[in-house]
C-alpha cells in the first residue's frame, strides 16, 4: 500500500512539474507570436543578449569540440573501412554520426553547460533579490520580458550552433585526419553531400530547435522556482542541468526512433 | 473635491505567513496629496504597497485604484494600472544585469513605442535631474546605496506616473543625501498637478524633507489619521 502511495505521489509530482514546464513553454510561444509588438524594444534587447551569449560566445568551445569529434570519427572510420574496401562510405558515416545525432546533441550539451546554468542561476538570483517582483510592480510580465527572449534566444542559438558544429566537424575532420590519406577532398565532400538527404537535414533542424526550446524552458522554470534563499540557486541550477539533459536525450531517442526506425 | 485616486474600503488582509495585518481598514487618498504612512517594521507598509499594486488581494473589502476595483480586474487591466504608478523600493531592486541607464529606460522601452535612442536620451536627462553623477553604462551592483536610490527614483518617474510610492526612502541615507533625493521627487510631484505621493516609513525620518500634507499610522490593524 505504501509503495502505491509513494508511486502515486511521484507520478502526481512529475505531472505537476511537466504541466508547469509546458505552461512556461506555451507562454513563451504565445508571447513570441501574439505579443511580439508589446514591449518590443525591451524584449528584443534581452533576445539579442541571449543569442550573443549563448550562440556567438560559444563558438570557440563548439569549434574545439567539433574539430576533435570530426577527427575521431574520420580516424576511426578510415581505420576500419579500408578493410572492407568501403572508403567511399566515409561521407555516409559522417552524415549518420555527425548530422543525424552528434551535431544537435553535442551543441545542446555545450549550451546546457554554458547557458542553461547561466539562465537558471541568473533568474534564481533575480528572484532572491526581488528583481522579478519589482518587474511585476512595474507592470512588466516576467514571463514575457525574462523568459520568452531566453527560450527563443536559446532555440535560435542551438539551431545555428548545430549547423556550425556539423560543418566544422565534417570539414575539420577531413583536414585533420583524412588529409593525405587515399581519399580526395572533392570526393569526400561529394560523398557527404550525396548522403545528406532532406530527412537528415530536416531532422537535424527539428532536433536543434526543439532541444534549444527545451533547454531555455527547463532552465527558466528552475530559475523561477527559487524563492527567498540564496542556497536554492545552486540546487535549482543542478536540477535544471539534469532535467534538460534528461529531456534532450529522451526527445532525441524519440525523434530518431520515429524517423530512422 | 476630485475623485480619489486610491480608495481602500474596509479591507481585511493577512500577510504571507497567515498573520492578520489589516482588519476592516479604510483609507482614501486624493491626487495632489503628499501622504506619509508610518508604522513599525512588519506592520503592513509593504502589504499596503502590494495591495495598491494589485499583487495581493484582500480577503474582504475593496481596493479601488483609479476608480477600478483591483480585486475584480484581469491581469492585463492590472498591468495597465501599474503602468500609471511608480515605485521606489526600500532596497531599490534595480535589475542587476542591466546598466544604470537601461534600468531607467526599461519601463519606457517596455510600455511605449519610443525608439531606443529616444528612451536612452530621456533616461540620461532623468538621471541628470535626479543628481546621478556616476557612469551611466555601469552595472548598478557596486554603486553606493545613495546612487542606487537616485537611479531607482529616476526609474520610478520615467513613465510619468500619477501615483508615486516610496518605501522607506530615508533608510541608509545621510541628511544631505536625503535632501537631494527628496528635492528630485518633490520637483516631480510639484511639476505636474494632481499627482499623489505616498511615502511609507518605519521612522518618519522623511517628514522634515517632504513636509507631507497628511500623516497616517497603522495602528490596531487600521489606518489612523495623524497630525
Amino acid at each position: 500500500m505504501r509503495l502505491f502511495s509513494f508511486l502515486g505521489r511521484l507520478v502526481i509530482e512529475r505531472l505537476r512539474v511537466l504541466f508547469s514546464v509546458l505552461e512556461i513553454a506555451s507562454s513563451a510561444v504565445w508571447s513570441a507570436v501574439f505579443r511580439f509588438n508589446q514591449g518590443r524594444n525591451a524584449t528584443l534587447s534581452v533576445l539579442f543578449k541571449q543569442v550573443y551569449f549563448t550562440g556567438f560566445e560559444a563558438i570557440p568551445i563548439i569549434s574545439w569540440i567539433a574539430l576533435i569529434l570530426g577527427l575521431i570519427v574520420v580516424t576511426q572510420s578510415l581505420s576500419i573501412l579500408p578493410r572492407f574496401g568501403g572508403e567511399g562510405l566515409i561521407g555516409e558515416i559522417m552524415v549518420w554520426v555527425i548530422v543525424r545525432e552528434a551535431g544537435p546533441v553535442f551543441a545542446s550539451v555545450i549550451v546546457i553547460a554554458r547557458s542553461g546554468t547561466a539562465i537558471a542561476s541568473e533568474l534564481g538570483s533575480m528572484k532572491v533579490s526581488k528583481e522579478v517582483w519589482s518587474l511585476e510592480m512595474m507592470g512588466i510580465d516576467p514571463l514575457h520580458y525574462l523568459v520568452m527572449p531566453r527560450v527563443i534566444g536559446t532555440a535560435i542559438s542551438v539551431f545555428v550552433l548545430t549547423f556550425y558544429f556539423e560543418a566544422v566537424s565534417i570539414l575539420g575532420g577531413y583536414l585533420l585526419a583524412g588529409f593525405g590519406k587515399n581519399i580526395a577532398f572533392s570526393a569526400y565532400i561529394s560523398n557527404v553531400l550525396g548522403a545528406m538527404g532532406f530527412v537528415e537535414a530536416g531532422v537535424s533542424l527539428l532536433k536543434s530547435v526543439l532541444f534549444g526550446f527545451i533547454i531555455g524552458t527547463v532552465c527558466s522554470y528552475h530559475g523561477l522556482l527559487v524563492e527567498k534563499s540564496i542556497t536554492q540557486i545552486p540546487q535549482e541550477t543542478t536540477k535544471a542541468v539534469i532535467g534538460s539533459l534528461r529531456l534532450v536525450f529522451l526527445i532525441d531517442a524519440v525523434i530518431t526512433f520515429i524517423f530512422f526506425m | 473635491m476630485t475623485d480619489p485616486l486610491i480608495e481602500i474600503k474596509e479591507i481585511t488582509c493577512s500577510s504571507g505567513d497567515g498573520r492578520k495585518v489589516f482588519e476592516k481598514a479604510s483609507l482614501t487618498l486624493f491626487g495632489g496629496e503628499k501622504v506619509l504612512v508610518t508604522a513599525p517594521v512588519a506592520s503592513g507598509k509593504s502589504l499596503l504597497l502590494k495591495l495598491i499594486a494589485g499583487l495581493v488581494k484582500p480577503e474582504e473589502g475593496e481596493v479601488r485604484v483609479f476608480g477600478g476595483d483591483i480585486t475584480r480586474l484581469s491581469d492585463s487591466e492590472l498591468k495597465s494600472i501599474r503602468k500609471r504608478m511608480g515605485f521606489v523600493f526600500q532596497d531599490t531592486t534595480l535589475i542587476s544585469n542591466l546598466k544604470v541607464i537601461e534600468n531607467v529606460a526599461l519601463p519606457v522601452m517596455y510600455h511605449t513605442d519610443m525608439t531606443f535612442d529616444a528612451s536612452m536620451e530621456r533616461s540620461r536627462l532623468l538621471l541628470e535631474d535626479a543628481g546621478f553623477t556616476g557612469d551611466l553604462w555601469a552595472l548598478p551592483g557596486p554603486l553606493p546605496l545613495f546612487a542606487k536610490k537616485e537611479v531607482a527614483a529616476a526609474r520610478a518617474v520615467s513613465l510619468g506616473p500619477e501615483i508615486l510610492l516610496c518605501e522607506n526612502i530615508a533608510e541608509g541615507l545621510t541628511e544631505s543625501e536625503m535632501e537631494k533625493t527628496a528635492s528630485f521627487i518633490l520637483k516631480y510631484h510639484g511639476h505636474y498637478g494632481g499627482r499623489l505621493l505616498i511615502l511609507t516609513s518605519s521612522t518618519a525620518a522623511e517628514a522634515p524633507f517632504f513636509k507631507p500634507d497628511r500623516r497616517i499610522t497603522i495602528e490596531g490593524r487600521r489606518f489612523v489619521e495623524g497630525r
